[in-house]
């Protein structure tokens, strides 16, 4: 594994990323983009909960689907500008446990939100009547879920046991 | 001057007893500010967003049903960003990027009054398939930009340090 994470950090990706390759702005780019994802993919995600949850009734249900192009499109930049953090930095986050439980929280709400868009989001009866207690009890657990993996995600500034191998 | 109340925040009771938690309220508190700017995004993002003409189908009078969980994200965000100022004066008082992520809310706050105060209670009463007048756009438009410029801002904080 040591191998391994000097191989990535000392190649030109991961250089570039942490600002060694001469321009020091790619780090606090790519983590801006990193907090814009963050705020579309789980701001939708809240609206789709606080919806099934009995807020905003007015809104029918089945049309906040719409807005999952831009959660996507979040997920999409999250992703990369994610991986690009990565490989910026591998030792920190990998040898961090709470790195898994940001990934686990992120896996979970993500799956939980692809059961949400296809399965209650897709049903017109839901529109106006009532949301199955099931999916009530999922939009909880979907935002402890996020909330789980904002606060992880902090904590991996704080809670590193080591910041490179190399 | 600037100086003066950097000093004096920095001196308050407030700001060692929020400093002192050490790991807990400084990364609990950014945590909880990211938390309000998902409720933010979520509630004022997703109306700015059916203003430009995404998601037609949903009447703006609903989707704005939303706003209050954005209001509670801004309280929420409030209180930890003072904090934080109180915490750290010198660190925000005297940083670019801080001062940007001002002047964009500065701009976002006149923007939602002005919209408030002069396009609400027409926009409130257009169906859910309606394409919305340019001027109601111009100011979706500009509070979208504003709160993507505040985000990005509020995340370069930390590497314009004084």
């Amino acid at each position: 594994m040591e191998a391994f994470f000097i191989w990535l950090e000392s190649g030109d990706l991961s250089m570039w990323v942490r600002g060694e390759s001469g321009w020091h702005m790619a780090f606090p780019i790519i983590i801006s983009f990193h907090a814009l994802g963050m705020g579309f993919l789980v701001g939708v995600a809240l609206a789709i909960n606080a919806r099934i949850l009995g807020a905003a009734k007015a809104i029918p249900l089945t049309l906040l689907k719409k807005f999952m192009p831009v959660a996507m499109l979040a997920l999409l930049v999250n992703a990369v500008s994610g991986i690009l953090l990565l490989i910026g930095y591998p030792t920190k986050a990998l040898t961090n446990p709470v790195f898994y439980i940001k990934l686990l929280c992120i896996a979970l709400a993500l799956w939980n939100l692809r059961w949400f868009t296809t399965a209650i989001l897709t049903n017109p009866v839901y529109d106006t009547g009532a949301v199955p207690k099931r999916a009530k009890k999922l939009a909880i657990i979907s935002t402890i879920l996020w909330a789980g993996a904002i606060v992880a995600g902090r904590l991996l500034a704080y809670t590193y046991n080591q910041i490179m191998t190399l | 001057m600037l100086e003066t109340i950097s000093d004096w925040l920095q001196s308050t009771a407030l700001s060692h007893a929020f400093i002192s938690q050490g790991m807990w309220s400084w990364p609990m508190s950014e945590s909880l500010h990211f938390m309000g700017l998902c409720l933010l995004v979520g509630s004022v993002g997703l109306v700015d967003l059916r203003m430009l003409g995404m998601a037609r189908g949903i009447s703006f009078d609903a989707i704005h049903k939303l706003i209050p969980f954005g209001v509670a994200g801004f309280l929420v965000n409030m209180v930890t960003g003072t904090l934080f100022v109180i915490g750290d004066a010198d660190q925000y008082i005297f940083n670019d990027a801080f001062r940007f992520k001002m002047l964009f809310m500065l701009i976002a706050g006149i923007n939602v009054l002005f919209f408030y105060s002069t396009a609400f209670q027409n926009t409130r009463l257009l169906g859910p398939d309606a394409d919305m007048p340019v001027k109601v756009k111009l100011m979706a438009g500009i509070s979208l930009f504003c709160w993507i410029a505040i985000i990005c801002a509020g995340r370069l904080i930390t590497f314009y340090r004084p």
